[in-house]
Formats: structure tokens, sequence, C-alpha cells
């Protein structure tokens, strides 16, 4: 059971923008959200909505224009700098560049509010850095320059540094940006694993899939306000219908998909089961056609096995065919 | 299994750790035969015995009057210089991080110079080239810092705007242009004396220090340099650019100003007592980097004085042409050593994105 004292953030009618007195640009109207310990919470909106720019606020580098953020009970404004180094880490979608650097090099710099003025390596450091390269995989490639680094690995030692920071928070702009699909969804696990132990994670994202399917708590942006819940309540409530919701796509409540808006197509019946039959309605959809219950003419039988072939009946023709590639392309 | 890991790991750093080290003895092996070097070799050829005996101060000849009135006090003022401009050079790297950033290509020596100008050329009007030697120098020096550091301060507005590193190049030469043709403005309309003692000064040179000048360098670049010591973890931060150093709880205003005042201090010093000596502070941490083959300030930081010293030390060796009459100006032996490591920097810079 959690209680309230485990949420660690809370944002109050936070206003975020740029400038200030006639200068003034306020993004959003007043934000409020909170989070609790150890939640993954997913920030997704629209591009240039100022998602960046919330994150930013976040973490105390860029000042709020009005309200307030409270991390752990203390207002972001009364903590002193380093502490709030000690408490909140982040990774922004800044590519850092800098030759000559090692892995180990850049996770050690995560220690850097910890040490006394001139440094030193103290036990409790060495630590931390060995523990951050091993929870992020990357004790093999400490030696290794971040130069040399592939997309994942580089975003795994930035994930390795803010680990070495040994906070309670971390928020990450779009983590999975640059990624290839295995780099995503093991830098998603690795995310999960964090929350695991109890580490809070904001970070924003395009991907709706990651969002919906691995988040606890999504803040949905929209242009007129924040909306936060499992991604199921918002679901639910149709949230996401009026934040994806143009002329030509849609959001369907009932799977959880998008949609393209297209023409009512014409109708044809499909026979068959399982897996194979699953795939060719998907196909025949894409294709425009609406699955229809009733016995129309065209109609398709999906076979019993990849092997088989697929018969369509138009009403005055039958015709067979070895692949769903080839039925679609008679078919258009 | 986890075991063996760890201890290869630490293995191979302190393979790496005995590695740096020795590069280090060697480097300060090298700074002190190029030092006796620089002593020993010049346009006058002396014999070592000769130097010898005057360094110990048992003869009282012509050869200990180069000794120890010319030869000593400019292989000590090229060490200087070599360092301050070298570690001034690695600090604006670090801070605009820009591989191309140096006192003089963004213009922080122009500053100085021109800080220099309105000393000799303007104010001092009616002094003479005897007030000048006394109460002078510290004016000059102030006038150098001053220039530097509103340079200094142009190009942070600029590079907070501009990331590109061709354009802030650019802008560097422009910057420079701007103060050039203000000074020719000052020259025309200065008196013959005056305009003289800017001209000679303008020309670079590490023998034309009195004792006193040598004094207020050498205080300055021992400040400089202490101050650059202290921002050693700062600078290994703000590698990662000011949104993440101050993510980590870097006090950005604090290091910067720090970093300033510290860059100004060093370059402004040289260029107020030697004249614009170029392409040093651009080129040595980029050799520093290569050898060492790390990001890490801590080590960077005393490898670039060190190298800085030896490449002034040679620079110097090489301008007096050993055994001729002739000594070339200085500036333009030390563009000729940078010079090419900044084409090369470029260079692989077009390939590789990684900026140092």
């Amino acid at each position: 059971m959690r209680t309230d004292n485990d949420k660690i953030l809370a944002v109050e009618s936070l206003e975020i923008g740029y400038g200030t007195g006639r200068h003034r640009r306020v993004l959003l109207p007043p934000l409020t959200a909170s989070a609790q310990r150890g939640e993954l919470v997913a920030l997704i909106g629209r591009n240039g909505i100022g998602k960046s720019t919330l994150l930013r606020t976040l973490i105390g580098i860029q000042p709020a224009l009005g309200g307030s953020v409270t991390i752990d009970g203390d207002d972001l404004l009364s903590i002193p700098r380093l502490e709030l180094a000690r408490r909140i880490g982040n990774i922004s979608t800044e590519i850092i560049k800098v030759s000559n650097m090692t892995v180990y090099d850049l996770v050690a710099l995560g220690r850097y509010p910890y040490k006394g003025w001139m440094g030193g390596a103290d036990h409790e450091g060495l630590r931390a850095v060995e523990n951050a390269l091993e929870r992020t995989g990357m004790t093999d490639l400490a030696s290794r320059y971040i130069a040399e680094l592939s997309d994942g690995e580089r975003q795994r030692a930035m994930i390795g540094r803010v680990l070495a920071q040994d906070t309670d928070i971390l928020v990450m702009d779009e983590p999975t940006a640059f990624l290839d699909v295995m780099s995503k969804h093991e830098m998603v696990n690795l995310m999960l694993g964090l929350a695991a132990e109890g580490k809070t994670i904001i970070f924003s994202t395009h991907d709706f899939s990651i969002a919906t399917g691995q988040a606890n708590r999504i803040w949905l942006t929209l242009d007129d306000k924040l909306t936060e819940g499992a991604p199921e309540d918002l679901i639910i409530n149709r949230a996401f219908e009026s934040l994806f919701n143009s002329p030509s796509v849609g959001f369907d409540s009932d799977e959880g998909t998008f949609y393209f808006r297209q023409e009512a197509g014409r109708e044809i019946s499909l026979k068959g089961e399982g897996m194979i039959r699953k795939w060719t309605e998907k196909a025949l959809i894409r294709a425009g056609f609406v699955i229809s219950d009733r016995a129309v003419h065209p109609s398709v039988a999906a076979p019993d096995k990849p092997s088989g072939e697929w018969l369509l009946n138009t009403g005055n023709d039958r015709k067979s065919f070895s692949s769903v590639y080839d039925l679609l392309r008679y078919l258009r | 299994m986890k075991q063996l890991k760890r201890s290869s790991g630490r293995y191979l750093e302190n393979l790496s750790r005995r590695k740096g080290a020795m590069i280090f003895v060697i480097m300060i092996l090298l700074l002190m035969v190029v030092f006796v070097l620089d002593i020993f070799l010049g346009s006058v050829s002396l014999h070592p015995s000769e130097v010898i005996r005057a360094l110990s101060g048992n003869s009282r000849t012509g050869a200990e009057m180069i000794i120890m009135e010319f030869r000593l006090p400019k292989a000590f003022t090229a060490l200087l210089v070599g360092m301050a401009l070298s570690v001034s050079g690695l600090q604006m790297q670090t801070l605009f991080r820009n591989p191309l950033a140096g006192p003089y290509v963004l213009g922080v020596s122009s500053g100085a110079s021109l800080g220099v100008a309105f000393v000799i050329l303007g104010f001092s009007s009616g002094m003479t080239m005897q007030s000048l030697q006394g109460l002078g120098n510290w004016l000059i020096t102030v006038a150098a810092w001053t220039g530097a550091g509103i340079v200094m301060m142009l190009i942070l507005v600029v590079s907070s705007r501009i990331r590109d590193i061709m354009t802030m190049l650019i802008l560097g030469i422009m910057l420079s242009g701007g103060i050039s043709a203000v000074v020719t403005i000052m020259q025309y309309f200065s008196n013959e004396t005056m305009l003289k003692a800017y001209i000679i000064w303008t020309m670079g040179s590490l023998g034309n220090l009195s004792a006193a000048q040598l004094k207020i360098l050498a205080l300055s670049v021992t400040a400089g340099l202490i101050l650059a010591l202290v921002s050693v973890r700062m600078l290994n931060v703000l590698l990662l650019g000011e949104n993440y150093a101050g993510s980590m709880g870097l006090n950005i205003k604090f290091s910067r100003a720090l970093i300033f005042i510290t860059t100004s201090l060093l370059a402004g010093s040289v260029t107020a007592f030697c004249g614009p000596v170029g392409f040093i502070g651009i080129a040595v941490p980029h050799i520093v980097r290569n050898i060492f083959r790390t990001s890490d300030h801590s080590i960077l930081l005393p490898g670039t004085l060190l190298t800085g010293g030896i490449v002034m030390l040679i620079s110097d060796i090489v301008s007096q042409l050993p055994g001729s009459d002739t000594i070339l100006p200085i500036n333009s032996v030390t563009s000729l050593i940078g010079i090419p490591v900044v084409i090369w920097v470029i260079m692989r810079n077009r390939h590789n994105s990684s900026s140092f």
C-alpha cells in the first residue's frame, strides 16, 4: 500500500516558459502533477508543446515563472545547488561529444556533487562508480572512449553517470530517441529495473507503446491542460482521443491503437482460424476493406498453415494465392 | 568472475597511470634540457665552460653580462609565456567547448593590444619613454587585462548563441580586424615617439623585459596558474556543457567568472610585455590531449603547463638561429609551429564530429 507520504515530486500550478516582465512567454497553462517514489512516469505531448522546458524546470536549471516544484517536501528553490544535485539527476537530448573521454571518466563525473573542493578519490565514490558501471552493463567498456560507442552504449553510459550521482529522482528527456529497437527495449528494461529499486524516473517520449505499455503514470500535456493517471485511466477517459485527433489519424480507445481514417471501404468476408486469420484480417483492413460478419462477396478463406493457399471467391470467379502479398496485390 | 573483471579493470587503470607518470617525468626532464639549451645557445656563441662560470658568478666578463642580463631572463620569460598562453588556451577550449578557441585566434590577445595601445598611444601622449618604464608597467598590465577581459565577455555573449566552431573562428578574425582598425586610427593621431614605442611592442619579443617587468609578469602568471589549478574540477564538469554542469551542482556564473579572470590575467599579462604571441594557446592543448589521450584536466592542465614551457623555449631557441647574428620575430616562429596543428584540428573535425 502506498500513501501520500511516498509522493516524492509535486508540481503545483507550475508556469513554465521564458523571459520576465513584458517579454514573458508562458508555454502552457499552470500545470499540476505529481510522482510517487519508484514510479516510472512518461511525459507525452506533441512536438514543441514544452516537454523539454518542463523537464528543465523540474531539475532547476530553468527558473519557473510561477507556481512551485516540491521535492520530498522541500521547495525546489530552497534546496542548495549541490544538495539538489544529490537528489535529482538529469539526462538531456544533447549528445555529448568529447574525444579522449573514457566511459569511466564520464561516469565518475557523476560524483561531482559529493567530492570536496579539490576532489580526490574516496572509497565510497569509487564504489558508486563501479556499481553504476555494473548496473548499466558498462564494466567491460569502462576504458573505451565515448566517441567510439554506439548510440545505445552511449545512452547507457549517460545513465551510468546519473546513477553514480546517486539521486532518488531521474529526469530523462527522450532517452530512447536515437536508439534502434533492441537498444530501445534494453533501455526501457533498465529504467524499469531502476524504478523497481526505488528510483523515480520521469521521462519524455514520443513512443506511445512504451509510454502506455510500461509507465506507471502518464503526464499527458495538451494545449489547455496536463492530465495525469495510469495509461489505462487515460484511455478509459478518452484522453488520448483528443491528443490524437486529426482528419487523417485517430485513436481507437477500445484497442489502444492508432488508425488511419479512411473512407468506408468495400465489405469482405473472411473465414479461417488462429494466427493466420488474424494477420490476414489486419492486411485486409490495411488494404481498405471492412470485414463483414455476413456472407458477402468477395470472400477470403485463410489457410491453416503458412504453406497453404489463400482462396478468394469474388462471386463470379475463384482464385488462389500463395501469400498475403499476392492476395492484396490482386484485390487492389 | 566479477572479482576478476574488477581487478583487471584496476590493473589497466594502474598501467595507464604508470604510463602517465612516466610521460610527466620525461616532460620535466625535457623542460630542463631545453631551458639549459636556451641559455647555452644564442647569437653569440659561448663555450659551455664560459656559461657555467658566468652562472656561478665567478667571472666579470662579457659572457656573464650576456647570460645574467639577457639569456637567463629571456629563458624565464619564454617559460612563463609558454605556460600562461597554453593554460589559457586549454581553459578557453573547454569553457567554449570549441577546439579552435585560444587567446590569439579569438581576439583576446588583440583585446589586450587595444588596452596597451590606449596606454602607449592615448593617455600617455604627454609622458616620455622614461615615465612609461616606471609607473607605466602596471598601467600597461592592467590595461591589457581589461582589454582581454572585454573581448572574453564579447565571445561569451556570441558563443551562447552560436555553437558552430567555424562561425566563432570567423567572428574572432572579425574582432581582431576591428580592433586593429581602431589601433590604426589611434596610431594616425599619435606622436612619433609613442608610435615607435608601440610598433616595437607589436613585433613581440621575449628579450626586452626589464627586471621590474619580469617580476610583474612572474607574479601575474603565478597568480593565474594558481587560479587555473583551482578550476580543474569545474573544467572537467564543464566538458559536458553548462546544462549538465548546472544539473550536477556546478555554480555556472562563479566558475565562468573564475575562468574568465584567469584567462584574462594569463593572456593579458603576456601580451602586455611580450606583444601578441600567436597560436601557442590553441596548439599546445591539442598536442597534450593527443599525448595523454584523456579529457581529465587534473592531467591535462599540468601536461599543458609543461608542454607550453617546452614548446616556447624551443621556439625561442629556433628564433635565435644559434650561431648567426639574426633573430627572428618570436611571433613568426610560434605561428609556424602552431598553424599546422590548427590545420590538423580543422581537417580532423571535418570528418569526426567529436570536438575535442
